[in-house]
């Protein structure tokens, strides 16, 4: 990396800061969700996987309810993203971004242009939107009145938690393996936000293009 | 000490309701619902049912949203082998509540009244009736006569014959899962029940003495009976190995048929087991057509409040009235008693023409043990409780809304349910 290498701005701190606490808090409610499924221990261990589990879920809760509200022109440029699609999108999954072909034949094949997220990261990012939502809603039903509740909405709580809970644990796998694997990303979102403009030229061209404006310094 | 050492008798069924460890979530809902503490388990860990502590109303079950409770005891496949033996008199033997309440396991709408309906497809499958309701009447008639001797006990110091007579209040004695409350956790209680058997071990010696010998011309050992009822202490009840007096009362007259007692009641359906009972002899109960019960199926108005809270002791005292001022009783004016949403009282001013003396009795009426049995029974422990007569039914809302019932998706029970929210520990 020389001295003189342009970067690009990716994630402002208010970004990153709610990203650490989703982090913070998902990882544990991910494994303590999964813990919860199998109910593998006695009643002491379950009772505080439940409590942790909640306890992060509280935290996950305020972490989104504040990003929204402080950070909301980030979220309605982050759900209008995620939800913008094209033919390249469709390419995109036709060859899984390139990846398998990467991994399990040690080979480059062409990947259509992206745009700041890619069309993997945008599924990601429309499971977060739409199940993390639902997650919170049914998490909160779940816990402070399922006998208060008509029995059959608890019980289809119960559901869309289970359901959704494993599409976000499994997704958050991939998210996880990928994330570390694109190291410069890894380092923007956990460090300093900032991408090589190199770097974000090749994994996301049509966001460079279209969006980034060259600051003479 | 074994569970059948301290609080089950010999042949007693020990826990008729269990919960499935594998669907359990731990979500902590039945512990609110249940009048006895007997559910234990933590927040987030599997629950379990302590049957020492239990009373099998099945509260639990009918509120665990994740249907993870079940009965350990179900008879429909025994049942329908009874139905197919020709040799074999089955007498189905309806409670009040169940005929408000089958329907909505056949797409009618909550509380349609199909007592006829009801009627057709029992018979359709080969069941006898004996109304429930019939013996609701000779219960109340019990009740009321009782409390007319314990009353003047209290009041007069009259003395009966031949028998010690029990302490006031009185209290109703049909709910078999209030009587295992006081046995259990109230036993210097227990000579304060009404000692009149509920209407479902009335209707049993009935249809094994009179009913076998009288109407169906059968002999009594081939008689089956089936108590179908919206309740699953009711299993419990019939197994109880006091209540064996048709076979005792035969064996004097020498018609018992057989050495070895017979229960008076053979075995417990609910609603639920008996719209299941239905489904598997593929009876379309819509379609079933109407019918009679027969001459055991004439009742009264009475016994059909029974399963209403309030209706047993309202029809005993009105019973008692008549009997001691030769008037009718005008509807009794209950009031909601403060601080307690289940308890509702009333009193009554009547004129004992026998001693000549206006006599005050209060009465109460207690909705759902949970919450609100506790405070009036450590009142009368300490002699400062004014009521007379209790009637006392475990599930709130009375027996419409037993255990035995069909389960409601959309049915939300806030306003019984104790409170706490947001499951800790
Ligand atoms: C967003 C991340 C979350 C994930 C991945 C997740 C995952 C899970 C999983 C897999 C289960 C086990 C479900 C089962 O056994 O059927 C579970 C249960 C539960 N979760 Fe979460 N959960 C999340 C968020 C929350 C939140 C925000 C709350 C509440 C504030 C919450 C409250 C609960 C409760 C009370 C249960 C108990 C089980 C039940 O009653 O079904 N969860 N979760
Ligand atoms: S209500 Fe059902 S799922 Fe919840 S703890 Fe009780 S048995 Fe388990
Ligand atoms: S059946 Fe009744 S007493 Fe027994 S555990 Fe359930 S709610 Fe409690
Ligand atoms: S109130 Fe009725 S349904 Fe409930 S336990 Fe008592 S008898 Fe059974």
């Amino acid at each position: 990396m020389s001295k003189n290498q342009s970067w690009i701005l990716k994630h402002p701190w208010s970004v990153r800061s709610f990203h650490y606490l989703l982090v913070l808090s998902f990882i544990p409610l991910a494994i303590t969700g999964v813990v919860l499924f199998f109910k593998p221990f006695d009643q002491l261990t379950m009772n505080l996987y439940m409590r942790i589990h909640v306890v992060t879920g509280v935290i996950l809760t305020l972490d989104a309810v504040a990003y929204f509200i402080i950070g909301f022109t980030r979220v309605i440029a982050f759900v209008k993203r995620s939800f913008s699609f094209s033919v390249n999108d469709i390419k995109w999954f036709s060859i899984l971004g390139g990846y398998p072909q990467k991994f399990l034949l040690g080979k480059k094949v062409p990947v259509p242009p992206m745009g700041k997220y890619n069309s993997g990261q945008k599924l990601f990012g429309i499971c977060v939107l739409i199940g993390g939502t639902i997650l919170i809603a049914t998490g909160w039903g779940l816990w402070g009145f399922p006998h208060i509740l008509p029995h059959g909405m608890t019980a289809l709580f119960g559901t869309l938690h289970l359901v959704f809970g494993w599409i976000l644990i499994l997704f958050l796998l991939v998210h996880v393996f990928l994330g570390i694997y694109m190291f410069d990303d890894f380092k923007a979102m956990f460090l300093h936000g900032k991408i090589p403009y190199e770097e974000a030229k090749e994994m996301a061209p049509l966001w460079v293009e279209t969006e980034i404006v060259k600051i003479e310094r | 000490m074994n569970a059948e050492a301290r609080t089950y008798q010999k042949g007693e069924i020990p826990g008729i309701i269990g919960i499935d460890a594998d669907v359990c979530k731990g979500c902590d809902s039945c512990k609110r619902y249940c009048p006895t503490g007997a559910i234990t388990g933590m927040f987030g860990a599997i629950h379990s049912i302590d049957v020492e502590k239990c009373i099998n109303c099945g509260q639990c079950l009918i509120n665990c949203p994740f249907g993870s409770i079940y009965e350990t005891v179900d008879t429909v496949d025994t049942v329908i082998a009874k139905l197919q033996d020709k040799s074999v008199t089955v007498v189905g033997i309806p409670a009040p509540a169940v005929r408000v309440a089958i329907g909505e396991e056949f797409g009618m709408a909550d509380g349609s009244l199909v007592t006829k309906e009801m009627y057709g497809a029992m018979r359709k499958v080969g069941f006898e009736i004996l109304d429930n309701n019939f013996t609701a009447d000779l219960t109340i008639m019990e009740e009321g006569t009782e409390f007319i001797v314990r009353a003047r006990h209290a009041l007069f110091g009259e003395e009966a014959h031949g028998h010690k007579v029990g302490p006031l209040p009185q209290f109703t004695s049909c709910c078999p899962a209030w009587v295992r409350y006081v046995e259990t956790k109230y036993p210097s209680l227990i000579p304060n029940l009404s000692s009149a058997k509920s209407p479902q071990q009335m209707a049993g010696p009935l249809a094994k003495t009179y009913g076998a010998l009288e109407i169906w011309k059968k002999p009594p050992e081939s008689i089956y009976t089936v108590g179908i009822m919206p309740c699953t202490a009711k299993k419990f009840e019939a197994s109880r190995p006091e209540f064996a007096s048709a076979y005792h009362f035969l064996k004097k007259e020498g018609k018992a048929g057989s050495d070895t007692p017979y229960p008076d009641i053979d075995t417990v359906l609910t609603t639920r087991d008996l719209a299941r009972l239905f489904k598997k002899m593929k009876i379309d109960f819509t379609k079933a057509g109407e019918t009679d019960g027969g001459p055991l199926a004439e009742y009264t108005g009475a016994g059909t409040i029974f399963g209403n809270t309030g209706g047993v002791m309202e029809a005993a005292l009105r019973t008692a009235y008549k009997v001691l001022t030769g008037n009718e009783l005008q509807p009794l004016e209950f009031k909601p008693v403060r601080g307690m949403k289940g308890v509702k009282s009333a009193s009554v001013t009547l004129m004992d023409t026998k001693y000549g003396k206006e006599v005050t009795v209060n009465v109460a009426v207690v909705n759902g043990i949970h919450g609100n049995i506790e405070p009036i029974l450590e009142k009368i422990m300490a002699g400062t409780s004014s009521y007379h007569f209790i009637e006392v039914m475990n599930c709130p809302g009375g027996c419409v809304n037993g255990g035995g019932q069909p389960i409601k998706s959309g049915g939300s029970s806030w306003l019984r349910a104790a409170l706490p929210l947001f499951g800790w520990k």
